[in-house]
């Protein structure tokens, strides 16, 4: 793999390509000819399959200026300035049989004619280092699961086979392994996104089984909570999915927020999340095709169909449709018509192709890119054509898909990717070998992210000291000579000061319920609740379509504590709770848990939308169950301070609110709510209510996560981005608005401040065992000598929270703890 | 303040800067960072600088040229007042300059019209919906939102071209908008960026004038001695580390020099300017106009300590300040009132201390305003006054209260712009649409590019693709208006 500057130099370079090419430039009715926008797509129309690449014609050559110069066996066939003399114009007009350029097919258009003219006498101005020619590199598109070489010194792990044998053949020195306390920072950073506890260090050096690094690592992705709230920092990235930012304003975007955090807590396979992503069967992964609705007009290329097009190829296959959403891409091989045939797969009405933002007079066809695969049928319903692209993203034969999640993983893991950066999924990796096996391990178990990870964090490859690299390592080409050490996030780092300090926020931004469902075994609670409608369906069933509002009025007394409920409709339902919206599905099978945010003291009000679907008559019915619980028993076994239950009591109108669960007139016909009677269909449902009960009220004792919350000043000058554009690598220096943040930002000096204080009330016996503990806290590593004598002095002659508070900020600025070695 | 020395006046400071960045710089190329593309050919080279620094008075929310910059036949409030015969509701006076008249309430302003260049025909595009902030975000960074690629803000970009004029000052200042808790955050945060450039060359935002001394002091509660002696603590704990050799240098270098660059300005004595109490009270007076003013007295003391873009905003909030959807007349009194004495002082000020020269300044809006027109003539934009009436019978009526991009004022002084210049002109009756050499945002961008010696075709490639300063890089800077 080549260095970025070496790819620069190299590749060819084409100018201007942006998706916005807007009609500004008519203020200037005599603006020079762009080469790029208008020249080079007449040239490789009609004249680049004979004259480009290894192909010359006559001897003639358009592959760069100078062969363009060189004229062909005849001899010069233009000059600058000189399009009236020029046999290359003279030749494009001619009739003459056997003379006339392109010799067969269309003549050019005079306009393309006159725009060439323009060009020549304007100097023949050429994009510097642009040439006309295949991509050196082609990716392949299926999968290969390569053979492995010979293990070396018994590594035998299929990564080092290829590893070694990769230094091997670059004469590189195999880095050393990590000491075990290195490893166990590494690993929880990696795979938790969270400092080790010392504990589970301790135990892991006491640990003298020769498996106890596999055990670690299996015990890090065992913590599923802990392995969903860290890598839905990297998800929400890639799939430009935040708890706000741009477009939420005018509801112009959805969160996948709960759908993610569940996928991830489940480690949901891969392929089908993917699927779950592109043809959604729930409203809960909808937002990332949907994309941003933005208010006004917005160019062709930013349209949300383009925006699907863009995103499903940038996110997923590791490509950049960007340039080809506006016109033939310059720099890969993907075509205008290929943008909008990605696009046409969504597009619910018919979509006029635009390039540079002007209709060219033809419509979209649904298309799919590798058409090696199968294909998209164009006259499909939407609902299908998304199916059908799902399926063949996740095609067994497409390594395209495969390759990029694993090349995804591997940069979060080793510091730099195999294909780099990671979004360029067309240019050629450092090693192929290793890309295509982890690729083809990663389909043969299941599409499981957890294992790859597993996987990864077992090789001696990943347990290497991290290269220290110098600042010839970007003029070479790359080289493994071990993980490249990694900046903490802003989420981790934010995390890590927080484990130090015990000084987290109480409350997320995060909507959704945290923790993993709990199974009915693990509590004795019963379910009181009732399935209710407003008639029993016996003697005339419930019709299709049917709404009702159904409401449930009750008081609450001064200190309750967490409450959730979990809720199901057959078919479907929005909750209000106060005049606000907290859930909704139209999913009846899964029952939704939510946390009860926003009750008062006093008279509160649950108001559920219910509707009944389908196209005939059939049952309808709703249950609902919420727990309140007293401030001071807020475990999950504790007997409710309040529980509410669908049943009669409850009162239905056929009246509906508006979306904020209002009234527009209070009406006066609420009724009893029936009880229907339970449906067969129905028993599958109530064990899962249960087990969402038990999670909507369970309270986790877990610190809340950076990653559960929304961005704040500290964290975006640490790097969290404006999720409006998909980040894929987020960068990987300190800069010094950073650093400013850092040395006096509010955000980070309250946290320490109250962490000081914190960690005062702890009684520690002298000041060498508050830093031996936050040495073994922040670095995995006990104080040397030294080190114990410069923090001695600056905690002073006895603990205070003033001394604590800036060893504190001492130990969190150290390179070593702003980084993964 | 005597910082001068620390100033360089040419961009030999950047040279300096590149060459202690050049180790970061290198570790930057392997995160998949823009890079510089090199220009071929003369016809990109940078054109050679006439300012070192910017200065961008933002009026946030749609200026309206016939009640400020560009005023047109006076109708007087009245009862029955027809509001299709409304053009500006504040009547012209003279400046220093004979064909240039402002509107009534300049008066300061209109006294260093002699010093400005007034642009009279900025044109933006009919967005179908006129958003204010997205036509901010295409002021802001040239290109209409959305994009694929996080766009840079033209202070950035003037960031990363140019480095900071004097390296312990921030090279991108943005004053006086909150970014949090205010309408719309989302949307400004969204231009308010370095985008792709990555945050070295993002904003240093100072919402408040009056507290951005406590952002370059220690934090809350810890006094210098304390704060130097953590700095200290750190460096020889970094010094006793055991693991430094197992940390390439190259990135621990690159992180410790951000630490130093922050740490100096924190412990300078540039971090003065950015403490405007410390003004003479005669001075502080003629700026203490309101947020704004205080913002312009804090831009001109960071612009003494070596700052290179400073924006100051009379900021953006949703129906507020030059937001006038309705009570247009009464709301631009108190708004002129607040302009008029800090923006001549400035002009003044910097004038007096040899800057103004070197010194761009820019005044402009998204957009103007129309008591009829929404958009531009023909524009299918929803009309966004509050209430629609035909004739004014109240005081809240009196005022331009439509959106109109067919014409906008943009006022420049210094910077090696021409003085008691005017360009371009609007038609006399409505609609009042630029009729003589219309500027468009492009335009615009590659003047005040072209003025910090910056070419309008400089691009960097972002994901592999070239992104220019300019849409394209097909800004043409307007020459006329250059001395």
């Amino acid at each position: 793999m080549m260095t970025c500057l070496k790819r620069i130099v190299r590749r060819p370079i084409v100018a201007s390509f942006l998706v916005l090419c807007m009609g500004q430039s008519q203020l200037h009715a005599q603006a020079p000819v762009d080469f790029s926008h208008e020249i080079v797509p007449i040239l490789r129309k009609h004249c680049a399959e004979c004259h480009s690449g290894d192909n010359r014609k006559g001897s003639f050559s358009i592959n760069s200026r100078t062969d363009l110069l060189k004229g062909s066996e005849n001899g010069s066939v233009l000059e600058p300035g000189k399009s009236e003399s020029s046999r290359f114009i003279e030749l494009l007009i001619s009739n003459v049989e056997g003379e006339r350029m392109p010799p067969e097919g269309a003549r050019l258009e005079k306009k393309e004619v006159e725009l060439l003219k323009r060009w020549v006498d304007g100097g023949l101005n050429w994009e510097q280092g642009f040439v006309f020619k295949a991509p050196a590199y082609e990716p392949p598109l299926k999968p290969r699961r390569p053979e492995l070489p010979p293990a070396i010194n018994g590594r035998t792990h299929p990564i080092d086979r290829i590893i070694d044998q990769h230094l091997e053949s670059s004469s590189s020195v195999r880095p050393a392994t990590i000491s075990d306390e290195t490893f166990v920072r590494r690993a929880s950073l990696d795979l938790v996104g969270m400092l080790p506890e010392s504990s589970r260090l301790d135990t892991f050096i006491l640990d003298k089984a020769p498996n106890r690094r596999a055990s670690f690592i299996d015990q890090l992705l065992a913590d599923d909570e802990a392995y969903a709230e860290h890598w839905l920092t990297f998800w929400n990235d890639l799939l430009r999915n935040d708890y706000g930012g741009t477009g939420f304003i005018t509801g112009g975007r959805k969160q996948i927020s709960g759908w993610l955090y569940n996928s991830l807590i489940t480690n949901k396979p891969y392929d089908q999340f993917v699927r779950e992503l592109i043809a959604p069967t729930t409203d809960e992964s909808r937002g990332f095709i949907e994309g941003i609705k933005w208010r006004g007009e917005v160019s062709a290329g930013q349209t949300n169909e383009i925006q699907f097009a863009q995103s499903i190829s940038q996110a997923l296959l590791g490509i950049n449709m960007k340039c080809a959403s506006c016109h033939d891409s310059f720099i890969d091989r993907w075509k205008l018509d290929e943008a909008y045939g990605l696009a046409a797969i969504y597009a619910s009405n018919e979509l006029e192709i635009h390039r540079c933002d002007k209709p060219i007079g033809r419509k979209a066809t649904a298309k799919w890119l590798f058409p090696e695969l199968g294909d998209i049928d164009p006259s499909a319903k939407q609902e299908d054509r998304l199916r059908q692209l799902a399926g063949l993203m996740t095609h067994p034969e497409n390594g395209r898909f495969t390759r990029t999640i694993v090349n995804r993983l591997w940069h979060r893991m080793m510091g730099h990717g195999i294909v780099h950066p990671t979004d360029s999924m067309q240019t050629e990796p450092w090693s192929s070998d290793l890309l295509d096996m982890l690729a083809s391990d990663f389909v043969e178990h299941g599409y499981d992210l957890k294992h790859t990870l597993r996987f990864i964090a077992n090789s001696a490859a990943y347990q290497s000291q991290s290269e220290v690299f110098t600042p010839d390592a970007e003029t070479r080409a790359y080289r493994y000579e071990g993980p490249r050490a990694k900046r903490l996030t802003a989420e981790q780092f934010v995390d890590a000061v927080w484990q130090l300090t015990e000084a987290a926020p109480t409350k997320m931004d995060a909507t959704f319920v945290r923790g993993k469902a709990i199974p009915q075994k693990s509590t004795s609670t019963e379910l009181t609740a009732k399935w209710i409608w407003s008639s029993d369906g016996q003697t005339t069933p419930h019709a299709a379509g049917e709404k009702r509002s159904f409401r449930k009025r009750f008081d609450l007394p001064k200190g309750f504590g967490q409450a959730g409920a979990v809720v199901t409709c057959d078919n479907g339902f929005k909750l209000y709770l106060n005049g606000k919206k907290i859930a909704s599905s139209e999913n009846w099978e899964n029952p939704v848990a939510v946390r009860l945010d926003g009750l008062v003291v006093g008279q509160n009000e649950l108001v559920v939308v219910a509707e009944n679907l389908g196209s005939a008559p059939n049952p309808a019915g709703l249950i609902l169950e919420a727990k309140i619980l007293g401030k001071d028993s807020p475990s999950t076994g504790d007997k409710p301070l309040l529980t509410l239950a669908t049943d009669a009591t409850w009162e239905w109108t056929d009246k509906l609110p508006n979306d904020s669960g209002k009234f527009k007139k209070a009406p006066d016909d609420w009724q009893p709510a029936v009880l229907v009677a339970a449906q067969g269909v129905w028993a599958g449902v109530t064990p899962k209510l249960l087990a969402e009960l038990n999670r909507s009220t369970n309270i986790s004792m877990k610190m809340v996560r950076a990653s559960l919350l929304k961005s704040d000043p500290m964290m975006r000058a640490l790097g969290r981005p404006n999720r409006d554009q998909i980040v894929s690598m987020r960068p990987n220096d300190l800069t010094t608005l950073e650093a400013m943040e850092l040395e006096n930002g509010s955000i980070l000096a309250n946290t320490l401040t109250v962490g000081a204080e914190n960690l005062l009330k702890r009684s520690w016996p002298n000041q060498e065992a508050f830093t031996q503990w936050l040495y073994r806290q922040a670095f995995c590593r006990l104080p040397t000598k030294d080190e114990q004598l410069v923090a001695r002095e600056l905690l002073g002659d006895s603990l205070s929270a003033r001394g604590i508070e800036d060893l504190l900020w001492v130990v969190v600025m150290q390179p070593e703890f702003q980084m993964v070695r | 303040m005597e910082y001068e020395n620390n100033v360089e006046n040419k961009h030999e400071i950047r040279r300096d800067f590149l060459k202690k960045l050049a180790a970061a710089g290198s570790a930057a190329l392997m995160t998949g960072q823009p890079q510089f593309v090199q220009a071929k050919d003369d016809s990109a080279g940078n054109p050679p600088a006439k300012a070192d620094a910017c200065i961008l008075l933002w009026m946030a929310g749609g200026m309206a040229a016939p009640d400020t910059f560009d005023p047109k036949r006076y109708s007087p409030y009245k009862n029955g007042l027809e509001i299709s015969s409304m053009l500006s509701t504040f009547p012209a006076i003279n400046t220093a300059v004979d064909n240039i008249k402002i509107c009534e309430g300049l008066e300061n302003i209109a006294s260093v019209m002699d010093r400005a260049t007034l642009i009279r025909s900025a044109v933006q595009p009919d967005l179908g919906s006129i958003l204010h902030s997205r036509h901010q975000y295409h002021w802001h960074t040239g290109y209409v939102p959305p994009q694929t690629v996080a766009c840079p803000h033209i202070g950035a970009w003037i960031a990363k071209v140019l480095g900071p004029r004097n390296p312990v000052i921030p090279a991108f200042i943005n004053i006086g908008q909150r970014l949090e808790g205010v309408g719309e955050v989302e949307e400004l945060k969204a231009f308010t960026t370095a985008g792709f450039f990555g945050s070295e060359f993002g904003p240093m935002n100072l919402p408040f004038p009056e507290e951005a001394a406590q952002s370059v002091r220690p934090p809350k509660g810890m006094d210098a001695e304390r704060f130097a002696n953590r700095d200290k603590m750190f460096r020889r704990l970094l010094d006793k580390n055991p693991n430094r050799e197992l940390m390439s240098d190259y990135q621990q270098a690159s992180m410790l020099r951000s630490f130093d660059n922050a740490y100096r300005l924190l412990s300078s004595k540039e971090r003065e300017a950015f403490d405007i109490s410390l003004e003479p009270k005669e001075v502080l007076a003629k700026y203490d106009t309101g947020r704004f003013g205080r913002g312009c007295l804090l831009a001109r003391r960071l612009i003494e300590a070596g700052a290179r873009f400073v924006e100051v905003t009379t900021e953006y909030v949703p129906f507020l300040y030059w937001d006038t959807h309705a009570n247009g007349h009464e709301t631009l009194a108190g708004l002129h009132k607040e302009m008029d004495s800090p923006i001549a002082t400035l002009v003044r000020d910097l004038e007096e201390r040899g800057l103004l020269d070197r010194t761009l300044i820019v005044l402009a809006s998204e957009f103007s305003r129309d008591a009829i027109v929404e958009g531009r003539p023909g524009s299918t934009a929803s009309d966004q006054a509050t209430f629609k009436v035909d004739t004014v019978s109240e005081m809240k009526h009196y005022g331009l209260h439509r959106h109109f991009t067919g014409g906008t004022s943009v006022l420049m002084f210094g910077g090696g712009t021409k003085k008691g210049f005017l360009y371009g002109e609007t038609a006399e009756e409505r609609p009042l649409l630029a009729i003589k050499n219309p500027v468009s945002v492009m335009d615009m961008h590659a003047t005040i590019m072209t003025a910090m010696g910056i070419s309008p075709k400089t691009q960097y490639l972002v994901e592999n693709r070239p992104f220019y300063v300019t849409e394209d890089g097909k800004g043409q800077a307007v020459a006329d208006i250059f001395a």
